[in-house]
């Protein structure tokens, strides 16, 4: 088996007295594989966003590291470095409230592109074939096809974007800047049954089409079922779900 | 303990120590040398070498730098020491004492007073949950109480009461008459902030579920009453621990006012004259007094509820559905009357000196004239700029301040609870001594007491606008934390935090008028609504309207506070995010067409 694409290694989160930690991720390894749909399931506070937050790098871990494809990701105390910060992407819960206001959709990518830099890092990137185009424009129209988007929304503000219109805005957001791993939290909860459905689709054809790995956290168990794996987390501990299709990399939990 | 309590700890001691340092050093801190004004006014016949000058230093304990000082200040206070003033020569101690004395009588009489006001105002409240009546908040008598600082009621109380109709006497310290009028004008003001903070606890107390489920489980009235009363007063004990602290500089004024001898007009009369030790000892007596306050406060809420109460633990009063409309005219009817001021007074000269003295109000002067002659319509208007202009500049800065340190917020809990805790006639008082009476000081002092509530507005209004989904999830488009801050975080809390400052704008102004009032700010002839006020009543027998045109003005302006007050409680949440709302999938973004943040 190839290198893992996603290395996590004793990630934790403790906050509280030091006499009286809470924890709320317990030091956990998780490795994720390129073309590999993971999912995570559990109750509320279950410490789901918690893991999801970490690998996206918006909340620094108490210890631990992450790699992603061999690049140092983020690790304790240390938040991601914008040389590699297009390397993971996610897909929020509600992506109306979640992209900035007051922009069209297609103004915000373009600032994320320009930002990353992603065209001086194409060579890492290298986000599929879909995604090799020269331009920013041909970029964000590619992104959008694979999220399933109309281009025509595109120049709408995610005010004017429905639910699940503004969830494929995400979708084509995140994957316009190349990344190799898409964490989803929760992207279908507050959508209804149809387009929870569509949206789906869009998302678990994403390690296909861009050659990366997806970590979608649901409360879904027929969309978790659809992923090649399932991991479990209760109170802060991830393990490995009964009859995880694919077993064989390590979760430890301790 | 968590860190951000520990860092929260560690600022609170810090802003206390930097304090008592403060205090020691003062002497040092003044940027004039008081060694040569010294020895001028003691040893005329001496040349002023720099032997004698060094010598004098030496007596007065002005060598070493600022620590030196302050650390000899406090070896002898601990000692029992206070110092000796430099103005007489004589051992300050007694002195002090001696005033304390007074004030504590004076305090006394006024906390009564208080407690009566506050008793009366809360009496119906209460009346109506035992009636199982309706509750509201406190009415417009307990707005209305609150409305006029200590220095206007004490003016007003002296000009009616004792001068026109000679019931009491108008000033000194005499007898238990002359004790009345002083204790009203110290007591009204707080009395009414108290009894109106009671009174909208136990409405909103008595909305609570737990009071259902006790009657509806036959309880009697009189322990539903008791529990509702203990939980309300629980709740406001540390508010009106800061009340009574700023009666101690309210007593300030008031002292001047009725020419009693006690702590604040010792403090006044060492500012004035510079004498630092003096005041020193008498800001380490006000020092502890607000220590004692604070120490009484925190241990009444202790044996009522045995703990500090988490934020948002208290129901906010019910709401009055008139009350907000009958705020808002009252603030647009003030604004107009003040913009009718200003456009009648401006274009006449506020120095010239060409009427009569004391001239009667008439067509011509509508006012009528000051004691030298001038145009008091002129100088009230010009007053108005004089007063608020300045108003205007401390509340930019106040707001500005605020936002910066709302990025610190742990850091600055300290000095914001230190700042809160010192009345703003106090901190005028200090920065006089220290720099002389000037209009930037009271400006400065005035700042000193109007940046906390802005800061921890701004701290949480930083804190909601980090949450918005659309700020958490910024990181991920490459935006580094700081342009976070700058581009969304800053431009979504500063109009609300602007807002804020705004509507504290007449309070601010009242603030600088009460130390003009008595002195440190602004020096004749410039107009300023406290100078004239404090130039008029000297003549309140001979011509009431010198004292009535600023008078009038500055109760103008106190109403307009109040009912700006009373807008700012309405508004506080809609700024942000509606916490109703929250679970809508609006965003809760500004809702204008945002100026595109540039690439």
């Amino acid at each position: 088996m190839s290198a893992p694409l996603l290395k996590a290694r004793g990630i934790s989160v403790a906050y509280g007295t030091r006499r009286r930690p809470i924890t709320a991720l317990h030091p956990t390894d998780l490795d994720l594989h390129a073309g590999e749909s993971v999912a995570v399931v559990g109750r509320s506070g279950a410490g789901k966003s918690t893991l999801a937050e970490i690998v996206l790098g918006l909340r620094t871990a108490s210890t631990g590291h992450v790699s992603v494809a061999g690049e140092r990701f983020c690790g304790a105390g240390r938040a991601p470095h914008r040389r590699c910060r297009h390397l993971v992407q996610g897909v929020p819960q509600d992506a109306g409230a979640s992209l900035p206001p007051g922009v069209p959709v297609r103004v915000s990518i373009e600032r994320a592109i320009d930002r990353l830099g992603v065209g001086r890092h194409d060579a890492r990137a290298a986000a599929g074939a879909a995604l090799d185009a020269a331009t920013a424009a041909d970029r964000i129209l590619a992104a959008a096809k694979i999220a399933h988007l109309d281009p025509a929304l595109l120049d709408r503000t995610p005010r004017q974007l429905s639910g699940g219109q503004a969830q494929r805005a995400a979708i084509a957001r995140a994957v316009a800047v190349g990344p190799r791993l898409i964490v989803a939290d929760e992207p279908t909860s507050a959508l209804d049954a149809r387009t929870a459905a569509g949206l789906a689709d869009a998302l678990l054809a994403l390690p296909g089409r861009t050659g990366g790995a997806l970590l979608l956290v649901t409360h879904d168990d027929a969309l978790a079922a659809r992923c090649d794996r399932i991991l479990t987390v209760r109170d802060g501990v991830v393990t490995p779900a009964p009859g995880a299709s694919r077993p064989g990399t390590a979760e430890r939990a301790a | 303990m968590r860190t951000s309590d520990r860092r929260a700890l560690i600022s609170r001691i810090l802003a206390g120590l930097g304090l008592l340092g403060i205090v020691g050093a003062l002497p040092w801190l003044s940027q004039r040398d008081p060694a040569l004004s010294v020895l001028r006014a003691r040893y005329s016949e001496l040349e002023p070498t720099p032997e004698a000058i060094a010598a004098v230093r030496a007596e007065l304990g002005l060598e070493g730098g600022p620590v030196a000082i302050s650390a000899r200040w406090w070896e002898g206070v601990l000692h029992g020491d206070l110092g000796t003033s430099w103005v007489s020569g004589a051992p300050v101690g007694p002195g002090v004492w001696h005033a304390v004395g007074v004030s504590a009588t004076l305090t006394v009489l006024a906390l009564l007073v208080s407690f009566l006001v506050a008793a009366a105002l809360v009496a119906p409240v209460l009346r109506a949950i035992a009636r199982d009546r309706p509750v509201r908040g406190s009415g417009p008598v307990g707005v209305a109480m609150t409305a006029l600082p200590e220095f206007l009621l004490a003016s007003g109380l002296l000009v009616i009461v004792a001068v026109h109709l000679q019931w009491l006497p108008p000033y000194g310290w005499t007898g238990f008459g002359s004790a009345v009028l002083p204790a009203l004008a110290l007591g009204i003001p707080g009395g009414g902030l108290f009894g109106r903070l009671l009174g909208d606890a136990l409405a909103g107390s008595s909305r609570e579920t737990w009071v259902q489920v006790w009657c509806l489980s036959g309880a009697p009235r009189r322990v539903v009453l008791a529990a509702v009363l203990r939980r309300a007063l629980a709740s406001v004990v540390d508010q009106v621990g800061l009340i009574f602290i700023g009666v101690l500089g309210g007593a300030v004024a008031v002292e001047q006012v009725f020419a009693i001898p006690g702590l604040g007009r010792y403090l006044l009369g060492a500012a004035n004259s510079q004498d630092l030790p003096a005041l020193q000892a008498g800001v380490l007596a006000m020092a502890a007094a607000a220590v004692v306050i604070g120490v009484a406060a925190s241990a009444t809420r202790l044996w009522l509820l045995g703990g500090p109460l988490p934020a948002g633990a208290v129901s906010p009063p019910p709401e009055r559905p008139h009350g907000d409309r009958l705020a808002q005219w009252t603030f647009g009817v003030g604004c107009a009357l003040l913009a009718l001021l200003l456009v009648l007074g401006l274009p006449r000269d506020p120095f010239e000196i060409v009427h009569e003295r004391l001239a009667a109000p008439s067509w011509e002067l509508p006012f009528g004239a000051d004691a030298s002659g001038r145009d008091l319509l002129a100088r009230v208007a010009h007053g108005a700029l004089g007063t608020l202009v300045p108003a205007l500049g401390i509340v930019v800065a106040a707001v500005a301040v605020g936002l910066v340190l709302a990025f610190v917020p742990n850091a600055v809990r300290g000095p914001i609870e230190v700042a809160n805790a010192t009345p703003p006639i106090i901190a005028g008082v200090i920065i006089a001594a220290l720099f002389g009476p000037t209009v930037g000081g009271a400006a400065v002092a005035v700042l000193w007491v109007s940046w906390p509530p802005l800061a921890s507005h701004a701290v949480a209004l930083v804190e909601e606008a980090k949450a918005m989904p659309h700020v958490k999830w910024l990181p991920l488009a490459g935006v580094r934390p700081f342009e976070v801050m700058v581009r969304h975080v800053v431009p979504v809390v500063a109009p609300a935090l602007a807002r804020h400052g705004m509507l504290r704008l007449p309070g601010v102004a009242l603030a600088l008028a009460s130390l003009g009032f008595l002195g440190l700010g602004a020096q004749p002839p410039a107009p300023e609504w406290g100078r004239l006020l404090a130039e008029g009543i000297d003549y309140v027998e001979r011509a009431p309207w010198t004292t009535a045109a600023p008078a009038v003005a500055l109760i103008l302006i106190s109403v307009i506070a109040v009912a700006a007050a009373s807008l700012q409680g309405s508004n506080f949440r809609w700024p942000l995010a509606p916490r109703r709302a929250a679970t809508s999938a609006a965003p809760v973004a500004p809702r204008e067409p945002e100026p595109a943040d540039a690439p």
